[in-house]
């Protein structure tokens, strides 16, 4: 079992309810348990499919249990799969060390649509969120996903990305075995490439 | 200490305060020129609502609404308008008997300008499959002789001539409304935004206005008295008979006046004009004279039109009778009294 | 959800709470186990359900709690095990069964899980329904892991039955929804044969002697707890603080003593069992420490008691300073979290506690400006927008101020701007048919105002029938809208009577919302929401007539379930030439005022758009748009 390099290893998987967020963190979690990690994998999800901010947090120890949420300004890593929620939730457990992992495509809130709040431009999100990160990937997730023939497949994208940087104790195959054990063979063609996408994109930038 | 000046802002001019100042006071008197321009003003049942706020501080709602741009004094021709003559006829064909108003003069000009082809569609208010007023486009005899009669209930048909000046055609109308409609249309003539009514309203016939009733009220006292909605045929016989007659299913049936007065439209008293003077003929009940109407022809095309009629057989005219015409130049003026009496008693408070 | 019942013993899976509740039960030997949906309970049930056919027993969506938990107390009087899961509104709900159950006593095991939201992410209220086992005296389990979820189930099987009453296991949405790793046991080898022998009879008269029988059994119940390791102590010898916590407050009061590195100056009394509470362990760690802290969720359910228990011995302990919720140590109301825990420590302490460089933190603070709220809403082709656009209309068109009374489930998001923000109150299950029956009643005395009560049609089965069945005995004036959109969709799509299918997946009997009506002698009438028009007209109508109660049930499949069986017709898009934008004649009006996230105003060229990722082809929105400019065309032509 190799050394955490972050101990705990706290990552946060933010986005809208719909988004497949839940299922990123379960997979995350899973492929780490399996790996021999101590895991506690915390959902919040109330009214996740009705539009509202969805967050997992994957909390990862070679020690101790981990309790269901992790301190506030101690995330190890923010994956969001909206760029506004990334923003939102380096808020709370952001810090200078954290590293932000975000989709580019935004999904304007309830209030933004109806032209009673503003939603910031992008590059203004963009610089915002790198200054205050050590480092910000910004990804085009759902963009590769529809490539791949459907946007719910940001969330693998993502995780494929996540698997590029030198935070997790284990690798993308790590990842496609737990991805595998929860999805049906003829299934797993899609993920595979959007796992691959994800590398990919992370090793362009 | 010098206090700096404050920012000019100019008061709204939408629905914003039309609901202020027309709707929420109760004031509305569903002409309907607020109607079928936007999404935001509903009519239903024969009443207007705003269900939510546009968020615009101008509207043509505004603009053409009657009630909101009254105020000044009438026009200066006179208590009853510019007139070029003044008839009383009735129509000979008898299938309007029972059915129009008195002489049956408006639903006869009507069908005549239709076949005629002066005006390819005509906005009336007729009521609607459940006994509520509403407009209505005819493009034919049959279809004016189904909504022939007045059952002196608001029906918001303008909104039906906007929903046809938005469309995109470019046919001549005609329209058949109460003073207050035909204050509306003059607004909509003038309006800058809305060229279309001057180049495709070509006949506007205006009635004589005693009273105008919010359709749920005359509903409501429909049902206090056991009289089934929907009415066939409504009327105000002259005083002092002190009742409002209607038909309904074929049976008749008396209301006493002073209980329809009470759910009359308060927004009716601000209003000063009794014979739609800014129409090409207005046309109402011949004080005298049962069964004939008074027409006052007001433009040449209006005069025109009763002259082809005339001409074709389709009315039996007359000269208006000079104790008829004073008659209603007394009730034109009394009015116009009681109109500028209730504008300055709610200018004061 | 997973079958739990094919888990390897001795394997260790990654496990939700609520799965690990009920794997739990299964090793118990859980035979019948019922519940009415509740997020966050609503996983244990439905994992039960997907394991009751390899598992052997019977699982039950009931139409709710109470029926739930009597069903549960026939399995044990059966002599099997039986339970009963629900959220805390639910405990309410059964209440009055339990505190009778409580003074009857029970014959096979039987538990009562509850799973409370602190916070309410997902209930109307934040409710501590610790209470009940302090109510009805029963015995109480606190799990903080998944693992302690099942090996907790295991053991409150184990006591309900020693003692012959009804056992607590009380969850929290964190919990219910965290997953963790658990090792599975070894399920039963063989299985009970029901039999209720006729010489027993369960009941609670006379009350004064079951009563005491009902205390004596929680004292033995709180020695059997006491044996079986659920408390303990971590932490040094003689500590400066003793933290005195339960559920996931254990892990945050253990991780903010990490991150404060106060390892040797505080210790942690966890407490897996917190009804009775455990008086002689109390006092031996009580004399540990001269400071104690409470960190609990929510009520001060443990500084209560502890503080009571200090209270008989205060001359043997000496004097103790208490932290908590009387010191503002523990927040009265919301969840607690290791920043809350550790700020509480440091203050105490006297530590120096900084969570981030301040500078960051202002940076932080100023960007969130930029982050608009995302508040929830109806999902793309909800039929409740639609509903609630319809009586938004009606109501505005008829003029006489009428009144929403509303109800739980999805459409209680009628309240927000989602659902136009129409409705008026909203409380608990079955509580809108009952303010509207009082409403209905006014009217001599001059209440003039319409109203509409909307339930959902879980609901109906729920508890709005006894409101029904009042209103119209007394016949009180008013329209009940039936929101049919035949899905417990908030939960998570489980089935109920209307649907006729049940949580084992077999047919049971369809029980007709119409055919109910027509039985309480109602008139009713079916609408699709879809259909504003038609809508509109009805709703219009039924709200002239007055008079007693009537019926219409705005009848559609709720979009979700929609979406997953081939979803909708319609393609939709908007023509740039017809649409309006922001002039006069529209403003926004699909975007800004129907407010399907659908749409999407376009800034650039000043015209509304379909977000084609968003967008399910309901085609409702094509009904609104006052210059037909969107434009709804069948899927296939499009394609």
């Amino acid at each position: 079992m190799k050394a955490l390099k972050y101990d705990p290893l706290d990552i946060v998987v933010t986005g809208v309810g719909g988004q497949g967020n839940v299922l990123a963190s379960q997979v995350l979690g899973r492929a780490l348990l399996d790996a021999g990690y101590q895991v506690t994998v915390g959902e919040t999800y109330g009214l996740s499919q009705r539009g509202g901010s969805v967050m997992s947090q994957v909390r990862v120890s070679s020690g101790p249990v981990l309790g269901p949420m992790m301190p506030d300004h101690r995330a190890t890593a923010i994956i969001s799969l909206e760029p506004l929620e990334a923003l939102r939730l380096v808020g709370t457990y952001g810090h200078p060390g954290v590293v932000v992992l975000t989709n580019d495509r935004p999904l304007r809130p309830q209030g933004v649509l109806a032209g009673e709040q503003a939603y910031p431009e992008p590059q203004e999100l963009r610089a915002t969120l790198e200054g205050l990160c050590a480092k910000l990937y910004w990804l085009p997730a759902t963009a590769a996903a529809l490539k791949l023939g459907n946007h719910i497949l940001a969330n693998v994208v993502l995780l494929g990305a996540l698997c590029a940087l030198d935070l997790l104790p284990i690798g993308a195959e790590q990842v496609e075995a737990a991805l595998a054990a929860m999805f049906p063979e003829d299934k797993m063609a899609p993920n595979r490439e959007a796992l691959a996408k994800g590398l990919a994109l992370v090793r362009e930038v | 200490m010098v206090l700096p000046a404050a920012p000019f802002a100019p008061q709204p001019t939408g629905l914003e305060r039309l609901l202020a100042e027309v709707i929420n006071p109760g004031l509305c008197v569903a002409c309907g020129a607020c109607l079928g321009l936007c999404p935001h003003l509903i009519f239903l049942d024969g009443q207007v609502a705003a269900p939510d706020p546009c968020g615009l501080t101008s509207g043509r709602c505004w603009d053409l609404c009657p009630v909101a741009q009254r105020g000044g004094p009438g026009a200066a021709q006179g208590p009853i308008g510019p007139v070029l003559g003044a008839w009383q006829g009735r129509a000979t064909a008898r299938d309007l008997e029972g059915r129009a108003q008195y002489g049956g003069v408006v639903s006869e000009l009507l069908a005549l300008a239709l076949e005629q082809a002066l005006v390819q569609e005509a906005v009336v208010t007729a009521a609607g499959p459940r006994g509520a007023p509403q407009g209505l486009r005819v493009s034919g005899r049959s279809g004016v002789l189904g909504a022939a009669g007045s059952i002196y209930a608001g029906g918001g048909a303008l909104g039906e001539l906007n929903r046809a000046l938005a469309e995109d055609a470019c046919h001549p109308l005609a329209v058949v409304g109460l003073p207050c409609q035909i204050q509306a249309l003059g607004a909509m003539r003038a309006h800058p935004d809305y060229p279309q009514t001057l180049e495709r309203i070509h006949l506007v016939i205006g009635l004589f206005c005693t009273m105008n009733l919010p359709w749920r009220g005359v509903r409501d006292l429909l049902a206090r008295h056991g009289v089934q909605a929907p009415l066939s045929r409504a009327d105000f016989p002259p005083p002092p008979a002190g009742i409002f007659q209607v038909w309904s299913g074929g049976a008749y049936h008396e209301l006493p006046l002073d209980q329809v007065r009470a759910i009359s439209y308060p927004g009716c008293a601000g209003c000063a004009d009794l014979t739609s003077e800014g129409a090409d003929l207005s046309v109402g009940a011949c004080e005298g004279k049962p069964g004939w109407n008074t027409i006052l022809a007001r433009t040449h095309a209006g005069a025109g039109l009763l002259e082809l009629a005339a001409g074709k057989g389709l009315l039996e005219l007359e000269p208006a009778q000079p104790a008829s015409l004073e008659h209603l130049n007394q009730a034109a003026i009394a009015k116009r009294k009681r109109a500028a009496a209730w504008s300055e008693e709610r200018r004061h408070g | 959800m997973a079958d739990v019942s094919k888990l390897i013993p001795g394997q260790k899976v990654l496990l939700q709470g609520n799965e690990a509740i009920a794997r739990g039960a299964l090793e118990a030997g859980v035979a019948l186990a019922a519940a009415y949906p509740g997020n966050p309970s609503s996983e244990i049930l439905q994992t039960l359900a997907d394991s009751a056919h390899s598992a052997g027993i019977y699982v039950e969506w009931s139409t709710n709690e109470k029926v739930a938990l009597e069903s549960a107390a026939a399995a044990s009087y059966a002599g099997l095990r039986g339970m009963a899961s629900m959220k805390q509104n639910g405990v309410n709900v059964a209440q009055d069964f339990i505190c009778n159950l409580t003074i009857s006593g029970t014959q096979g095991g039987i538990v009562l899980v509850t799973c409370d939201d602190p916070s309410g992410v997902s209930s109307t209220n934040e409710e501590d329904a610790r209470f009940i086992a302090r109510v009805a005296c029963l015995p109480l389990l606190e799990p903080a892991t998944p693992a302690e979820c099942l090996s907790m189930m295991k053991l409150a099987f184990e006591l309900s039955e020693q003692i012959g009453n009804l056992v607590v296991l009380r969850g929290l949405a964190r919990l219910s929804h965290t997953r963790a790793g658990v090792v599975p046991g070894p399920l039963p080898e063989s299985k009970r044969r029901p039999r209720w022998d006729p010489s027993q009879r369960w009941f609670t008269i006379p009350v004064v002697p079951r009563h005491q029988a009902m205390l004596d059994k929680l004292a033995k119940a709180g020695e059997i707890m006491g044996a079986a390791g659920v408390n303990y102590y971590d932490g040094p010898q003689r500590p400066e603080l003793l933290v005195v916590a339960s559920g996931s407050s254990r892990l945050y009061a253990d991780e903010a003593r990490r991150m404060l590195e106060a390892g040797e100056r505080v210790g942690i009394l966890h407490l897996g069992a917190t009804w009775p509470l455990d008086q002689e362990l109390i006092l031996e760690h009580l004399a540990r420490a001269d400071k104690i802290l409470f960190a609990e969720e929510v009520d001060p359910h443990l500084e209560g008691g502890v503080k009571s228990i200090y209270a008989q011995h205060v001359r043997e302990l000496g004097i103790k300073d208490f932290f908590g919720q009387d010191t503002g140590h523990k927040p009265p109301v919301g969840e607690l979290s290791p920043s809350r825990v550790a700020a509480a420590l440091a203050d105490i302490l006297g530590l120096p506690w900084q969570e981030v460089d301040p500078a960051y933190q202002e940076k932080a603070q100023v960007a969130q400006a930029l982050v608009a709220p995302r508040q929830v809403g109806f999902c793309p082709g909800c039929p409740h927008r639609a509903s609630y656009w319809s009586m938004k209309q009606v109501l505005a068109a008829d003029g006489r101020e009428g009144i929403v009374s509303g109800d739980i489930g999805c459409y209680t998001l009628g309240v927000l701007p989602t659902g136009y923000q129409r409705v008026n109150a909203v409380h608990c299950m079955g509580s809108g048919p009952g303010i509207a029956s009082g409403l209905g009643k006014l009217r001599d005395q001059g209440f003039g105002q319409p109203v509409i009560s909307v339930v959902g049609d879980s609901t109906f089965f729920h508890a709005a029938l006894p409101a029904l069945v009042n209103a119209r005995w007394n016949n009180s004036d008013y329209v009940l809208v039936v929101l049919d959109n035949s899905a417990t969709a908030m939960t998570g799509f489980q089935p109920h009577p209307g649907t006729g299918a049940t949580a084992m997946g077999q047919a049971g009997t369809v029980v007709d919302v119409e055919q109910v009506c027509a039985g309480l002698g109602l008139p009713y009438a079916v609408v699709d929401p879809y259909d504003l028009e038609a809508t509109q007209e009805a709703l219009y109508d039924a709200l002239q007539i007055g008079g007693g109660l009537r019926v219409l049930i705005f009848r559609r499949l709720c979009a979700l379930v929609q979406n997953k069986q081939g979803g909708h017709p319609w393609s939709i898009s908007v023509d740039p030439e017809l649409c309006r934008g922001e002039d006069c004649g529209c403003h926004r009006f699909c975007t800004r005022v129907f407010r399907c996230p659908g749409l999407v105003f376009d800034e650039a060229t000043g015209k509304a758009t379909v977000d084609e990722v968003v967008c399910v082809g309901c085609g409702v929105c094509a009904q609104i748009c006052p210059a037909g400019a969107i434009k709804a065309r069948p899927k296939e032509a499009t394609a």
